[in-house]
C-alpha cells in the first residue's frame, strides 16, 4: 500500500511511538555512557549523558579480569551448535510423526506434548545428576545437548508437514525413494520458512539460556556470556561502570546480529504456529 | 624363560625405567575461594615456591567466588570429581566432616617424621577437627575491628575509639561526627546474620545453648542488641539505610570518607591502605556488657576420595605453614596465617598501616566463634531475612527475633 | 502414502525419529520421571538417598518461604500481565497503521527482546539505583521523590516487573501485528463506511478476530510468569526480606544451596500443578468465550 496523505492522528501516533521508542533504546544509551566513565563520574548527579573525560578504562579491566572473548565464543558455539541439532532433529522427527504410520505413533507423540506442560525447573536437580554421573559438569555436551531437542520444535515442524499437500512427495515414491531420502531432498526444502521460525527460538532460547549453564558450568573456560556477567556482578557490585563496560560487551553481538537479520527474526517469530 | 615371559619381563622392565623419564607429576587439584579474585599472584607464588621444593608435584587450581563456592564444591565432590585438596571455612567445614567426605589426616601427620602441629595456633587448629580427629590443616584466620578515619574524629573534636570503650561511649561519638549536610556518617555496621551473632555476644546473648539443642535467639537482651542495632539507623541517624547507601559498599564510604567509625574485617587493610587518602587506624570493637569479635578461620582439607592424599597432604601442611607460604601471605594481606610463632608475623605487626595491628591479635582474646549448625545455609537465609525485615521497620525487633526463633527449631 | 512398508519404513523411523526420541528420553523424559522419584526422597547429594513418601509435598505445603513465593508470584501476574498484553496490543495496533518509519519503530521494539536477561538485569539496577539512578533522577525533574526501588520490600517487586515489561513488550507487539495481518482490510474497510468510530471498530472487529493471538500471548506469559528466575537472581537475589523470591529461585536454594534435592524437585512438581491448573483453566474459559461469541 502507498504512503497516503498524512493526518493529525498520524503525528500523535508519531510521538508515542517516538516516546516508546525512547523509553525502549534509552537503557542502552546509559549503558553505554556509563561504560565510558571514571569511578568518580559514575556517582555524579546530575548524571552526565555524554561523559566529560570518557574512558576506555572499564573495558581493560574486564577484559583483564575475566576471559570475555572465552565467554563469547562458548556462548556462540553453544547456542550455534545446538540450534543446528535443534532444527535437524525437530524437523526429522516432524516429518516422522506426520507421514509414517507406526504402532505407538500417538502415545509417543502425546508423551512429547506432555513434556511441552512441564516446566524446564523439574528437570533441573535429575539433569544436573545425571551430567555430572556421565562426568560432563563443566562441558560442552553438557551446555548443549539438554538445549538441543524439545517438544515444541518437532510439533511446529508435524504441523508444518501435515498441512504440506503430498503431491510432490508422491511423485519421488513413485520413482522408488524411501522416507529418508525424501525428506533429505524436498522435505527440509519445502520446510525452510517453519525451520527458520524454530531456529529462531531456538538460538535466542540458547544464547540468553541461564540458570542450566550457571548449575553446569564451575570454571570460566566453560562460562557463557550470560553466566560470566553474572559473575562479574558478583564481583563487581557496586562498580557500576566496569558491570555496564561488561553488559555493553555481552548486548553487542547479539544486537549486531541482530540488526543484520531483524527482518526474519521478528518474521521467524510472526509466522510462529498462531494458527 | 620362554619368550613370552621374556618379552613381559622386558616390557615390565621398560615401564619401570622409562616412567621417570616421562616425569609422570602427580598432579594434585586444589580448590580456593579465598585467593580469588585478589590473591591470585600470591597464590601462583606459593604453587611456585612448593613446585620448586617438590618437582614431582603438580598443583592445579580452580577459583571460585566465595558465594558460588560450596554450591560447586558440594557438587563436584557428588560427582565423584572432587579436587584433590581444598579450601572449607570454619562454618562449613562441620558439615563436609559429618558427610565423610573429608580425609583424617591423622596417620598422614604422625607418618611424617620431622613436622609438629605445634606449629599452628592450638585453637585455631582445634577448630578444625572433630571427635579427635584432624581433618583439615588451619590456613588462614582473620577477624573484624573497628576502622575509624581520625581526620573526621580531629575535625569533629571527637577522641579517639579506645579499648574500653562501650556501646555508649560509641553512640555519643557517632551523634558528633555524623554530619548530614555532607554526608558523613558516624557509624556503621551492616545489618545481618554475622553482625548480629557477634553484636549479641557483645551483649552476652547467643543463637543457641551451649549444646546447640536450645533456640535463644529471641532472648531479652538479643532483642535489646537488634534495637540497639536499628536504632542506630532509624533513631539516632548515625547510620545510612539502605537506600541512602544506593547500593555502595560500606568499605567505598569508608574510603570516600564518609563514615568515620566502621565496623569491618581486616582483609580491608590493603585496600584502605592503597586507596584512603586520610588517616585511620583501628581499635577494638566497643561492647555493651562484654566485649567480643568475629572470629573467621578458613582451613584446607584433604578428599576421603583422593587418589593422592599424600601429595596433596604436602600441598596443603607448605600452604598453611612453610616460611614461604606465610610471608607471601603476610606481604599481602591475604588474611593472617594461623601460625603460632611470633617470629613468622611480625612482618605482620611491621607494616606501617594501621598503627595499631597488634589489635588485631589483642581482638583474639575475645573471639566468637560462627555458631554453626547442619543447615547453616538455611540458618543463614532464615536469620537473615529476618533482620532485614527488622531492619527495614517492617518488624519489630522482638517480633523478627520470634519469628527467626521458630523458623529456626525447625531446622535445627 | 503406502508406498513404503516392512523393513524400509523401520529403517526411516531409525533414521529420521531416533535422534530426537533418544533426546527426548535422555533429556526430558528420563529426568523428568527421576524427578518425580526425588520428590518422594530427602537427598544432599553426598549421603544415600532416604525415602521419605509424601514428606516433601507436606512440608512444602505448609513452608512459609513457598507461600511467600506464591504470593510474589502472583503479584508478578497482576502487575505484568495486562500491562504487557495492553502495552503490546496498543503499541501493535498504532504499528499497524500504514506510516513512514513503522518497521524503523517494531525493529527498536524488538531490541531488549533479543538482548540477553542477565545484561538487562544489570542495566535496570542501575536505572533503578535510588540515589544515582535516571529513574529517580527522571521523578525529580518532575518533583517526585523517586523510591527505594529494589531496596525497598514494596517496590522491589515493582522495579521487576518495570523491568520485564520494558524486555516482553516488543514481543508480544510482534505477535499481535502478526494477527492483526492476519484480519482482512476489508472488513476494516467495510465498517469505516458504516460510520463506526475507530473504537466501536477496534471492539466488534478488531479484538474478536485478534482472540487466537491473546490467547497465545496470556498462555506464554503466564507461563512464563511462574518460571521467573534470572532478572530476579541478578536484580535482587529474592530479597529485600524475600519481597521478590520467586518459586524457581525456591527450587535453586534448596536444590544448590541447602542440598536438599528431594524438596527441591517436590517444589517443582508443585509448580508444574500450578501452571497446569492455570493452563487448563484458561483454556476453559477461552472454550466457553468462544461458543458465546459464536
Amino acid at each position: 500500500m502507498a504512503d497516503r496523505a498524512l493526518r493529525p492522528g498520524d503525528y500523535a501516533t508519531w510521538a508515542v511511538l517516538g516516546l516508546g521508542a525512547v523509553i525502549m533504546l534509552l537503557p542502552f544509551v546509559w549503558m553505554v555512557s556509563t561504560s565510558l566513565k571514571t569511578g568518580d563520574a559514575t556517582f555524579v548527579m546530575p548524571p552526565q549523558l555524554i561523559p566529560s573525560a570518557p574512558t576506555l578504562a572499564n573495558y581493560s579491566k574486564i577484559f583483564a579480569a575475566v576471559p570475555m572473548a572465552q565467554f563469547l565464543l562458548n556462548s556462540v558455539f553453544v547456542s550455534v551448535t545446538s540450534t543446528v541439532i535443534m532444527v535437524l532433529t525437530c524437523a526429522m522427527a516432524g516429518y516422522a510423526f506426520a507421514r509414517i504410520k507406526f504402532p505407538g505413533r500417538e502415545i509417543i507423540f502425546y508423551a512429547y506434548l506432555a513434556t511441552l506442560m512441564i516446566p524446564q525447573q523439574v528437570t533441573l536437580v535429575p539433569l544436573f545428576v545425571i551430567m555430572t554421573w556421565l562426568d560432563w559438569g563443566n562441558t560442552y555436551q553438557a551446555l548443549i545437548l539438554p538445549s538441543s531437542f524439545g517438544a515444541f520444535g518437532t510439533f511446529l515442524l508435524r504441523q508444518f508437514y501435515l498441512r504440506l499437500p503430498r503431491e510432490v512427495e508422491e511423485a519421488a515414491f513413485m520413482d522408488g525413494a524411501g522416507y529418508v531420502r525424501i525428506f533429505f531432498t524436498i522435505g527440509l526444502q519445502l520446510a525452510r520458512p517453519a525451520l527458520a521460525t524454530l531456529a529462531v527460538f531456538a538460538f535466542m532460547a540458547s544464547w540468553n539460556s541461564f540458570l542450566w549453564p550457571l548449575i553446569i558450568t564451575s570454571d570460566q573456560s566453560m562460562m557463557t556470556l550470560p553466566v560470566g556477567l553474572s559473575f562479574l556482578n558478583g564481583r563487581y557490585t557496586t562498580d557500576w561502570n566496569v558491570l555496564m563496560a561488561g553488559a555493553v560487551i555481552g548486548t553487542l553481538p547479539i544486537i549486531a546480529v541482530y540488526v543484520f537479520a531483524q527482518k526474519y527474526i521478528i518474521q521467524g517469530l510472526a509466522t510462529t504456529g498462531l494458527k | 624363560m620362554n619368550i613370552v615371559h621374556k618379552s613381559i619381563a622386558a616390557l615390565l622392565l621398560m615401564t619401570a625405567v622409562s616412567s621417570p623419564a616421562f616425569a609422570q607429576q602427580t598432579v594434585v587439584k586444589y580448590m580456593t575461594f579465598s585467593a580469588a579474585p585478589d590473591y591470585i599472584e600470591e597464590l601462583d607464588a606459593t604453587i611456585a615456591a612448593f613446585e620448586a621444593a617438590h618437582p614431582d608435584i603438580d598443583v592445579q587450581y580452580e577459583t571460585a567466588a566465595f558465594g558460588d563456592y560450596f554450591t560447586k564444591l558440594q557438587t563436584v565432590i557428588a560427582a565423584g570429581q572432587a579436587p584433590d585438596a581444598f579450601e572449607v571455612n570454619y562454618e562449613n567445614f562441620v558439615a563436609f566432616a559429618d558427610k565423610g567426605v573429608l580425609a583424617d589426616l591423622g596417620p598422614l601427620i604422625s607418618a611424617d617424621t620431622g613436622f609438629s602441629t605445634g606449629i599452628y595456633n592450638p585453637t585455631a587448629l582445634a577448630a578444625f577437627s572433630e571427635d579427635g580427629k584432624q581433618y583439615g590443616l588451619v590456613e588462614s584466620f582473620s577477624n573484624v575491628v573497628l576502622f575509624y578515619n581520625k581526620d573526621l574524629f580531629d575535625k569533629a573534636g571527637v577522641a579517639y575509639p579506645t579499648a574500653d570503650w562501650t556501646w555508649k561511649e560509641e553512640l555519643e561519638a557517632a551523634r558528633k561526627l555524623t554530619d548530614t549536610a555532607n554526608g558523613v556518617w558516624g557509624d556503621f555496621a551492616p545489618i545481618q546474620f554475622w553482625e548480629f551473632y557477634k553484636t549479641i555476644a557483645q551483649n552476652g546473648g547467643a543463637m543457641f545453648n551451649a549444646d546447640k539443642t536450645e533456640v535463644t535467639i529471641d532472648s531479652p537482651q538479643n532483642v535489646e542488641t537488634l534495637q540497639w542495632m536499628v536504632d542506630k539507623v532509624a533513631k539516632y541517624h548515625v547510620t545510612p539505610t539502605d537506600v541512602e547507601m544506593a547500593g555502595q559498599g560500606d568499605g567505598d564510604l569508608f574510603k570516600a570518607g564518609k563514615i568515620a567509625m566502621l565496623r569491618t574485617g581486616i582483609w580491608m587493610f590493603g585496600d584502605f591502605s592503597a586507596n584512603a587518602s586520610f588517616n585511620w587506624d583501628i581499635a577494638l570493637e566497643p561492647g555493651n556488657t562484654n566485649k567480643a569479635h568475629h572470629f573467621f578461620a578458613n582451613g584446607v582439607a584433604v578428599s576421603a576420595t583422593s587418589a593422592n592424599q599424600q601429595a596433596a597432604y604436602e600441598w596443603i601442611k607448605f600452604l598453611t605453614s612453610s616460611k614461604e607460604a606465610v610471608d607471601i601471605r603476610i606481604k599481602a594481606g591475604w588474611e593472617l596465617p594461623a601460625v603460632s610463632d611470633a617470629a613468622y608475623v611480625q612482618g605482620y605487626l611491621d607494616q606501617p598501616k594501621p598503627e595499631s595491628r597488634e589489635v588485631v591479635f589483642q581482638a583474639l582474646d575475645t573471639a566468637v566463634t560462627p555458631p554453626v549448625i547442619a543447615n547453616w545455609n538455611q540458618l543463614t537465609d532464615i536469620v537473615g531475612k529476618e533482620l532485614e525485615a527488622a531492619k527495614l521497620g517492617q518488624k519489630t525487633p522482638q517480633q523478627a527475633l520470634t519469628d527467626a526463633a521458630a523458623a529456626v527449631k525447625g531446622i535445627l | 502414502m503406502e508406498g513404503v512398508t516392512g523393513r524400509g519404513k523401520y529403517v526411516a523411523l531409525a533414521v529420521l525419529l531416533l535422534p530426537s526420541l533418544v533426546g527426548m528420553g535422555a533429556f526430558y523424559i528420563l529426568p523428568i520421571v527421576s524427578s518425580l522419584v526425588l520428590s518422594f526422597t530427602k537427598w544432599d547429594l553426598l549421603t544415600p538417598v532416604q525415602w521419605i513418601g509424601v514428606g516433601n509435598y507436606v512440608a512444602a505445603l505448609g513452608d512459609p518461604a513457598v507461600q511467600q513465593a506464591l504470593r510474589n508470584t502472583l503479584t508478578f501476574i497482576l502487575g505484568y500481565l495486562p500491562a504487557v498484553v495492553a502495552g503490546g496490543l496498543g503499541l501493535a495496533l498504532l504499528l499497524n497503521r500504514k506510516l513512514k518509519g513503522r518497521t524503523v519503530f517494531r525493529a527498536i521494539y524488538f531490541v531488549p527482546v533479543v538482548t540477553s536477561w542477565v545484561a538487562v538485569s544489570l542495566v535496570w539496577k542501575w536505572l533503578l539505583n535510588p540515589q544515582y539512578g535516571l529513574i529517580n533522577y527522571g521523578l525529580a525533574l518532575i518533583g517526585i521523590k523517586g523510591p527505594g526501588w529494589l531496596f525497598d520490600p514494596n517496590w522491589a517487586m515493582a522495579g521487576v516487573i518495570m523491568t520485564t515489561i520494558w524486555k516482553d513488550i516488543g514481543f508480544v507487539t510482534v505477535i499481535y501485528l502478526a494477527g492483526l495481518q492476519e484480519i482482512p482490510e476489508n472488513l476494516g474497510e467495510a465498517s469505516s463506511i458504516d460510520g463506526a468510530t475507530p473504537w466501536q471498530r477496534f471492539w466488534s472487529i478488531t479484538w474478536p478476530m485478534l482472540a487466537p493471538t491473546t490467547f497465545f500471548v496470556t498462555t506464554i506469559s503466564l507461563i512464563s510468569s511462574f518460571q521467573v528466575f534470572d532478572q530476579v537472581f541478578v536484580m535482587t537475589g529474592g530479597g529485600p526480606v524475600g519481597a521478590t523470591t520467586t518459586m524457581v529461585q525456591l527450587i535453586y536454594k534448596n536444590a544448590f544451596s541447602y542440598g536438599q534435592m528431594g524438596y527441591a524437585s517436590a517444589i517443582s512438581w508443585i509448580l508444574f500443578a500450578l501452571i497446569f491448573a492455570v493452563t487448563v483453566a484458561q483454556n476453559f474459559l477461552q472454550k466457553r468465550l468462544d461458543k458465546s461469541d459464536g
